[in-house]
């Protein structure tokens, strides 16, 4: 495959962010690689309503 | 060849918990986070917890292992700069990295775990 990129003028004017986070990246540049994953875990049973205890570790089943 | 970045201004008002400001060009970017988010309703703290490992902190997270097969590239950088007037960041966090220049390989990894913890509700009349 024959893959050509024409960089032109980049002109940007005014760039506003509230906030960059977690291991992401706002780059003004030129990169070869970017490789960025995330792993969000919120699942049902991360809901705890009930008795408040500690968070002990499920044998094996730690989740 | 890499273009040159060009930041006229830069306003950045909190970096915290190793995140980065990088303003010139760098070879490699390695960012990583891993955050215990636990939300109780009430003020409880029970000492040490969170040190056993929850599966979300340990699991691999399947990745590209290589670029994608371009038997050919080329750039043409017709206009060397990349230019921006400003620039406002509120906040930086975990890991995250605000760069000015070019990088060759730039890899993250994040992973939260967050739980919350509500109080059950109150035990009725018919109960006791």
């Amino acid at each position: 495959m024959n893959y050509t990129v024409i960089n032109r003028d980049v002109h940007v004017g005014d760039i506003r962010l509230t906030a960059v986070a977690s291991a992401s990246l706002f780059l003004i540049g030129d990169a070869d690689v970017i490789n960025l994953s995330s792993a969000f875990d919120t699942p049902p049973e991360s809901l705890i309503i009930g008795p408040f205890v500690p968070l002990v570790p499920a044998r094996g089943g730690a989740s | 060849m890499k273009r040159t970045s060009i930041v006229q201004a830069l306003h950045a008002e909190t970096l915290i918990i190793s995140s980065v400001l990088q303003i010139g060009d760098s070879e490699r970017i390695s960012a990583r986070t891993r955050a215990l988010a636990v939300q109780r309703q009430y003020e409880l703290f029970f000492g040490p917890e969170g040190e056993q490992t929850f599966l979300i902190f340990t699991k691999p997270i399947p990745r590209w292992s290589s670029p994608p097969p371009v038997a050919s590239q080329q750039t043409l950088h017709e206009s060397p700069v990349i230019s921006v007037r400003s620039i406002r960041v509120l906040g930086v966090s975990s890991s995250a990295v605000v760069h000015i220049g070019s990088t060759s390989i730039a890899e993250g990894e994040a992973r939260i775990k967050h739980i919350r913890q509500l109080a059950g509700p109150m035990p009725s009349a018919a109960d006791i």
